[in-house]
């Protein structure tokens, strides 16, 4: 299987077309005052910024995280010092060498023409891929919980849009909230490496907030666009302040550590909020982060993305209306712990202004994984491998699979205890179980949506095949998503041994999905929602959103 | 017979606890807790920090109308208004601290008298008293979790891991769930809990206490409508645990076994007499003791006489801070504390406005101080002391230390004492049939009929009130 992606040609040439854009560069905190002329007087100007900057996409190496950089001591060190001699802080008050306010300011400087090609190629395709799980998410008992909730708590607020609900719409945050439910309900949504979940906490705050803003002055879609990649960019950046954070988690789900702080520096972007306010923005969210992995494969799981959308929009808002927090969040210092709360070996490290140069946004090197089916990313492997032995399965018998016939299973998995599963009894356990993918690919061929039914889930012959799995856990298969494998072994009942092996699904981001897959995957979630036209136009606007000069196009196509 | 789970005790606990299982003793110290909360309450709803956590939150609106503490003219939905109260709680640092450290009262209160309000029948006072005590007792239990929690913390700030825990322990006692119900409200707020102890001394501690109220309340609704979450939240490491390092989990005690003893009986709080960090208090007694001396040695009280202060006090990062520049710093420094105290020989509500906090005086003798931290004084508020040294250049020396302060639970404010801090909190607000109505209603609370009425003393604002909230808007 060498499904790998063509170069981005297709986007080279995009480029090259010297795109029109449109600029949000009202620097008023009010999302009321947004001043529409105001972005048409610097139109111009950035327009010719972006001929000189944007087709030359840079490379870097990846730096190393796993050592402790030199400058980073030197930085420990100056915080020690600041610490001591508060007084000369007091005269400049603003340490502009802190990692927080490295933060604070790439988020308020970054602009539309520092989006490489391929970086605006990668972020459509996760807003496409997350739209479409988010509208087939609202059809799931979680989401309508969620709904629920938020009507019968609130009264209706005519301003952001629901998911695939027309005639539903609720306050900016709550529309986040459940639009984040919908996007994990199925846990179908996009997975990145260090492992955390990233589209689903940024894009439904950014709708509605969006939906927010007055008629006539919309973010333009290549604004939207930056404000997305901003939240996911700071998602990643926090992601290698830990090495710990490189492996499948067992205290906090990343989501919700991350998650807020993305939503939070993508709304403060949208909202244009100065570089101290971005900076008390992820401060304000750093309070609202952090939920234990024990409630993974509960209903509480998909709570956890919507809380991240919401609590990042809401400390972007708090943080507009001059509400501080922790200038040092982002710091190490030794006991008062900020964002190292959350790891046990945090090193963080200052963000690159992006007027110097050397930034690179992290999805330039590191592209995203997109499911082919509802379940937590590491069942990809394990359904791809039995999926294999169905295939020779199939060729030894009847031209179907006799659970009779299997002896054995043993599968060959990363040890992960929350993946680990013998017996799942709702969909939300059996999203995160090897045993469960594994037997119903071995079964069916195929993991696919209605393999989480309760139909499905009940048969008789899957429960006999769960009957016959064990589990071991090589050296050599770390629990991380860039270096694990899935191996299935079937001992036939005659004492046959048929074996299949998954290095990197077709989906991983070292073999991504094709764009017509990708399509193929958005149109059959969207269209359980929406109608045809619908699902098209959207296909359509996603495509030429960094063209748009209103992302109001896109917004009204969602329900 | 299978044990119980240690999530499943703690649901079962809080649907079977009656109000029979209330002590005289329990009674009387959560009634002090809550006259105590309403007062540092009101008295909050007049800082800045509020006000931009109560615009925020008119942006919305809902069917049910919950009161916002001291408004008569402000309704909220009642998590916005569990929220905006509980950040007037905390917003001074000036409400109610237990050992192990944690502010046990503005998670519970503003969101119960929220959640009161939206229900269709109201709730007796003997009702309240009880949800009280559940949401108090949860989060007493859950600090005795960890050994490290005995200790000032350096993680996470404790309000928002147990606060939450126990506003939606309470809120489910009110709402009457069912026992799996409650153990569902439980894991669906430790996905709310933990915030770094970074955000202490800043805007956003206050809205550790509003969030762990508003979420709390928020988990106990969620459960209530069928969310469900890790039904062993508190059995597991993966669960509450990641918010410690030694997390040692047990069973809640069946409430009809004869077994079950509140702690509250067991471990009184400590309510402050200056908005500050409970730590500050001890400072500020041996401050005053070592002036008083001082004075007696030299006759007249001369700053400029004073070589150097010396504060022996336990290591805690996060509450030294030599030269503080905003409120919430000062309620946060040791060094503050002591120069405020020498200086005007008290420290009082006023001691934290912008101006005192910039006065040259104070800030030529945070100048002088040193910090000197014991081996043998630990970061514990039952064990820590101050001692505080002050030289003059005359080589003059007055030595005094403060071992437990007056406010501590082992030498608690007299009734007379903590009535007369809550009507100075409250008549900022309050009218005064208001402040006298309050302090009735809650002195009398198990023998309320409806507890609606004292909602209704909340909203007696007096004239001045008005006129503030006039200038504000």
């Amino acid at each position: 299987m060498t499904r790998v992606e063509k170069p981005h040609s297709d986007v080279m040439q995009d480029c090259k077309r010297n795109l029109p854009f449109l600029l949000l560069c009202h620097k008023s905190i009010s999302i009321l005052h947004c001043s529409a002329a105001a972005s048409k007087r610097n139109k111009k100007q950035d327009h010719c910024d972006r001929n000189l900057k944007s087709c030359s996409p840079r490379y870097r190496k990846p730096s190393d995280q796993c050592g402790l950089p030199e400058d980073c001591i030197t930085l420990q060190w100056r915080l020690n010092n600041f610490y001591l001699f508060i007084p000369a802080v007091q005269k400049h008050p603003a340490p502009e060498d802190t990692v927080t306010a490295s933060f604070g300011k790439f988020i308020s400087e970054i602009k539309p023409q520092h989006l490489s090609p391929v970086v605006l190629h990668r972020s459509k395709r996760m807003v496409l891929d997350s739209i479409g799980v988010g509208l087939i998410g609202s059809r799931t008992d979680v989401f309508e919980l969620a709904l629920q909730f938020c009507q019968h708590m609130y009264a209706p607020d005519h301003i952001s849009s629901v998911y695939g609900r027309r005639g539903i719409r609720l306050s900016p945050t709550l529309a986040a909230f459940v639009n984040g439910v919908a996007t994990h309900s199925m846990d179908f949504d996009d997975t990145w490496h260090p492992a955390t979940h990233p589209s689903g906490a940024v894009l439904p705050a950014l709708f509605a907030l969006s939906d927010m803003m007055p008629a006539n002055s919309k973010p333009s879609g290549l604004d939207f666009l930056l404000a997305f990649n901003v939240g996911i960019e700071i998602q990643g950046r926090l992601m290698r302040f830990s090495n710990e954070a490189r492996s499948i988690p067992k205290r906090f789900h990343p989501p919700t550590v991350v998650g807020p702080m993305g939503s939070a520096a993508a709304c403060s972007r949208l909202l244009s909020l100065d570089p101290s306010q971005c900076s008390h923005a992820l401060a304000i969210a750093a309070s609202l982060a952090g939920a234990p992995m024990a409630n993974a494969a509960t209903q509480s799981k998909p709570l956890h993305i919507g809380n991240a959308s919401r609590l990042g929009l809401e400390a972007a808002l708090l943080a507009s209306r001059g509400l501080e927090a922790s200038p040092l969040v982002l710091d190490a210092v030794a006991g008062v712990a900020g964002f190292s709360a959350f790891y046990e070996d945090y090193v963080p490290q200052p963000l690159e202004s992006p007027d110097d140069g050397g930034h690179v946004f992290l999805l330039e090197e590191q592209d995203m994984a997109f499911k082919r089916f509802p379940a937590h990313l590491g069942m990809h492997w394990v359904t791809d491998a039995a999926a294999a032995v169905h295939e020779l399965l199939v060729g030894h018998g009847l031209g179907q699979v006799s659970p009779h016939q299997v002896q054995d299973i043993l599968l060959r998995v990363p040890q992960s205890k929350y993946i680990n599963r013998p017996f799942p009894e709702s969909e939300h356990e059996a999203r995160h179980s090897f045993q469960f993918n594994a037997c119903s690919a071995l079964l069916d061929g195929e993991v696919t949506v209605q393999s989480f039914s309760p139909p499905a889930m009940s048969r008789p012959e899957l429960h006999f095949l769960l009957s016959r799995v064990r589990m071991e856990h090589p050296e050599d298969n770390p629990a991380n998503f860039n270096r694990m494998y899935g191996e299935v072994q079937v001992t036939l009942v005659g004492g046959d041994i048929l074996k299949g092996r998954c290095d990197t699904f077709y989906g991983h981001w070292r073999n991504p999905l094709t764009n017509e897959s990708l399509r193929k995957k958005f149109r059959s979630n969207a269209e359980v929602v929406l109608p045809s036209e619908k699902v098209e136009r959207l296909v359509e606007v996603v495509e030429e959103l960094d063209r748009l000069d209103d992302c109001g196009a896109l917004l009204s196509q969602l329900q | 017979m299978l044990r119980k789970g240690i999530t499943e005790s703690f649901g079962a606990a809080i649907q079977a606890l009656n109000a029979i299982h209330l002590t005289d003793g329990v009674i009387t110290r959560s009634k002090r807790m809550m006259l105590d909360t309403l007062g540092v309450g009101l008295l909050g709803s007049r800082t800045a920090v509020f006000s931009k956590a109560l615009k925020y939150s008119q942006v919305f609106t809902s069917e049910q109308r919950s009161s916002v503490w001291g408004r008569s003219d402000v309704i909220l939905p009642p998590h916005y208004a569990a929220f905006v109260n509980g950040i007037a709680v905390h917003s001074m640092d000036f409400d109610d601290t237990w050992h192990p450290a944690t502010h046990p009262s503005g998670a519970v209160l503003p969101a119960l008298l929220a959640l009161a309000e939206t229900l269709p029948s109201q709730p007796s006072g003997l009702d309240l008293l009880l949800a009280f005590n559940v949401g108090i007792e949860v989060q007493g239990r859950l600090m005795r979790f960890s050994k490290e929690a005995y200790n000032i913390p350096e993680r996470f700030h404790p309000p928002s891991v147990v606060g939450v825990m126990g506003s939606a322990a309470a809120s489910a006692k009110l709402l009457g769930l069912s026992p799996a119900q409650c153990s569902h409200a439980l894991a669906i707020a430790a996905s709310s809990a933990g915030a770094p102890l970074a955000n202490a001394a800043t805007q956003t501690k206050p809205l550790h206490i509003g969030n762990a109220a508003r979420r709390g309340l928020e988990a106990a609704q969620l459960a209530q409508i069928g969310v469900e979450g890790n039904p062993a939240i508190l059995d597991m490491d993966s669960g509450l645990g990641v918010y410690y390092k030694d997390y040692s989990p047990s069973p809640l005690a069946d409430s009809d076994s004869g077994a079950f003893r509140w702690i509250l009986d067991a471990q009184d709080v400590a309510f402050k007499r200056i908005p500050a960090h409970l730590a500050m208090h001890w400072v500020v007694e041996a401050v005053l003791a070592a002036r008083a001396k001082f004075l007696d040695r030299t006759g007249n009280f001369d700053l400029s006489q004073i070589q150097n202060i010396t504060l022996r006090v336990p290591r805690s990062k996060y509450i030294n801070c030599p030269l503080p520049t905003t409120e919430h710093q000062a309620r946060h420094s040791f060094q503050f504390n002591a120069c405020s105290a020498l200086l005007d020989n008290k420290v009082t509500v006023a001691s934290f406005s912008q101006a005192q906090i910039n006065r040259p005086a104070l800030r030529e003798l945070l100048s002088k101080v040193q910090l000197e931290t014991p081996e043998d004084n630990l970061p514990s508020f039952d064990r820590m002391y101050c001692e505080v040294e002050i030289k003059s250049a005359e080589g003059l020396s007055s030595l005094a230390r403060c071992n437990t302060f007056y406010g501590h639970w082992r030498k608690p404010l007299s009734q007379k004492d903590l009535e007369e801090k809550f009507s100075l909190n409250a008549s900022t607000v309050l009218c005064t049939e208001g402040v006298e109505g309050v302090i009735d209603v809650v002195g009398n609370m198990e023998k309320v009929t409806e507890c609606s009425v004292l909602g209704s003393y909340l909203r007696m604002t007096s004239t001045s009130e008005q006129l503030y909230s006039m200038r504000i808007m």
